[in-house]
């Protein structure tokens, strides 16, 4: 009960601040941008996609419909959306820091963990409606918009989803990013409670996963060996839902790194928070 | 002879443990930061129902053991109760008291009430009514709806006092709550603190270095040097160890005074001032002191005896 009361008021004090609307402003503003773009340049598109397939197939109708539309936004927005997320997951403890607000809240009878949970839990509903709303938008939208039919998916040759099928990968596909961006938010938690300022964890956020993508990406022989240990490998695998057959022992796999890497950054974060002197 | 009924005198009843168990007490709290020993072994007992004044100069350790009570810092060795719960439960040891520590801090983009809300669902003291009326207590009713970075200090200062009452508190511990702010504000927040201890029937721990606002309001009182607990004890009986204390003397014609004064052995040390005259006395002269001026026809408009606390203070600081 208390713990409810607690998300509440983390949930109130996160939606009080502008920075967290900026991501769903910016997302309102250019996902229809990008939509009304992507119908602008249709037949080029299309031309494109029937000269690779038209030995193959024969195309009636459409290929670019709102499936391929939120398919095209999603590649763009994976390496966007971590930033959006940073500066309301980095600013869930250091900004109460820095306000000194910290410092009236703690002394409330009250655990420790209990603060952290509700901070985290908060944090992750935050980060659920984001990605919710992006899918909700890009999809929805896309649909409305561009319409629906059969989706072409490009990989090791063309692939055709039906509607029905495309739309559950494209849940299947959210899920996975969704877990990812939760990875996000528990790092920039992570560097939230180690400092007194939120820009620090929003910059610590950001150079931590470039990194780490740098990493997992470059072509070099002496990283094959740690790479599959990155989280950031797998930051693309929600593209694997859209494979036939899904490689569901690869995405699992990635889900495990992710999810132990969530369990790491937010279980010494605990510790840290757990033990921190409120001087302030 | 008629027959006389014999009596037992009647004894006083007996305490309640409730009565007996004190508000406040801690058992040899000790904490080091890195190479400083901001408290060292400190045990402190704060009676029910007093305003318990605890002084200390600035870096003295005061903020310390008060950031240890409200949870802010662990100590690195001793254990608190409060009303006779222990803090080795943990939290909940803070169940019956609230704590403003150093300056209040808000989110500033809400509102008082807003405010409010967020601490007062924490306890389950939410409620319209009960924060209304907080709000109103305060003197903050009228701008419960205008957010909070546009509060002067002292606003904030009773906004804070208000949020500290939410859970209504049997213990209010305070960290310099008349900090940074105007004589004005000084004294509605000094009033506020009396006002809140009468009609809320809390006890006050009030952390302070001004020595001034302490004697005008704390029943019992401790002091704490260089994370030291150097005494403690009622204001009384604290003032009963005092042998010479400064007093400033009004009066009609000074001249006269002077040389009266000059010639009488019971002052060890005479300051003229511009509008008075101030001198040092043996406490228990002060009676015999004003009778001769009397009878001498020196006509005196007031006898005001200053900072018998920072007196007090200073010799506990010469004596360290």
């Amino acid at each position: 009960m208390i713990l409810l009361k607690l998300i509440q008021n983390e949930l109130y004090k996160i939606f009080s601040l502008v920075r967290s609307y900026i991501g769903i402003i910016l997302f309102t503003g250019i996902v229809p941008l990008i939509l009304w773009g992507y119908g602008m340049g249709t037949s080029h598109i299309e031309g494109q996609i029937e000269s690779s397939v038209s030995d193959m197939f024969f195309i009636e109708g459409s290929p670019t419909n709102g499936f391929t539309a939120a398919y095209f936004i999603m590649n763009f927005f994976w390496i966007h959306i971590p930033f959006l997320l940073a500066l309301v997951g980095g600013d869930i403890f250091a900004g109460e820091h820095a306000n000194g607000t910290f410092r009236v809240y703690a002394t409330r009878p009250i655990s420790r963990v209990s603060i952290f949970t509700s901070k985290v839990l908060a944090t992750m509903i935050y980060t659920f409606i984001f990605v919710f709303y992006f899918g909700l938008l890009t999809l929805g939208l896309g649909l409305i918009w561009h319409g629906g039919g059969d989706m072409l998916v490009f990989h090791n040759g063309v692939l055709i989803l039906e509607s029905s099928d495309a739309l559950v990968r494209f849940f299947i596909a959210y899920f996975f990013s969704f877990m990812n961006m939760v990875l996000v938010s528990s790092i920039a938690i992570f560097f939230s409670t180690m400092v007194r300022n939120a820009v620090g964890p929003v910059i610590g956020t950001m150079a931590l996963i470039i990194f780490i993508l740098m990493v997992s990406s470059l072509p070099l022989e002496v990283f094959k060996g740690i790479q599959p240990y990155l989280f950031a490998t797998y930051f693309s695998n929600w593209e694997q839902a859209f494979f036939d057959p899904i490689p569901w022992g690869d995405l699992f796999r990635g889900l495990g790194l992710v999810a132990s890497n969530i369990v790491m950054f937010l279980g010494i974060a605990l510790i840290i928070f757990r033990r921190k002197d409120i001087l302030s | 002879m008629s027959e006389t009924e014999l009596t037992t005198p009647q004894s006083p009843s007996p305490l309640t443990s409730d009565e007996v168990t004190p508000a406040l007490a801690c058992y040899g709290i000790s904490k080091r930061f890195k190479s400083i020993q901001a408290l060292d072994d400190v045990s402190i007992s704060v009676p029910r129902g007093s305003i318990f004044g605890f002084l200390g100069p600035n870096g003295a350790g005061k903020s310390t053991l008060i950031r240890v009570f409200a949870g802010l810092i662990a100590a690195d060795k001793g254990h608190f109760d409060i009303l006779g719960s222990s803090s080795l439960k943990g939290h909940r040891v803070r169940n019956d008291m609230s704590a403003l520590v150093d300056r209040a801090d808000f989110y500033k983009n809400l509102s008082a009430y807003q405010n409010m809300k967020i601490l007062g669902r924490i306890t389950g003291h939410d409620s319209d009514e009960h924060i209304n009326r907080l709000l109103d207590l305060l003197g903050l009713y009228e701008r419960r709806k205008d957010k909070v970075k546009t509060f002067s200090q002292g606003m904030k200062q009773r906004l804070g006092l208000a949020q500290s009452l939410l859970p209504d508190p049997k213990l209010l511990v305070l960290d310099e709550p008349t900090t940074g702010l105007d004589p004005q504000g000084m004294h509605e927040i000094r009033d506020f603190i009396l006002k809140i201890a009468a009609e809320q029937n809390v006890t006050i721990f009030l952390s302070s270095h001004l020595l001034h606002e302490v004697e005008l309001i704390c029943s019992d009182i401790a002091l704490i040097f260089n994370g030291k607990l150097a005494a403690q004890g009622s204001m009384r009986d604290i003032f009963r160890e005092i042998d010479n204390v400064t007093i400033e003397l009004e009066v009609e014609d000074s001249k006269t005074t002077l040389a009266f004064l000059e010639k009488t052995d019971l002052v060890t040390q005479i300051t003229p001032l511009a509008n008075a005259i101030s001198i040092e006395i043996h406490y228990n002269k002060i009676p015999e002191l004003i009778r001769l001026m009397s009878a001498a026809k020196i006509n005196i408009f007031s006898v005001s005896q200053r900072n018998r606390l920072e007196n007090y203070f200073l010799s506990l600081m010469e004596g360290k």
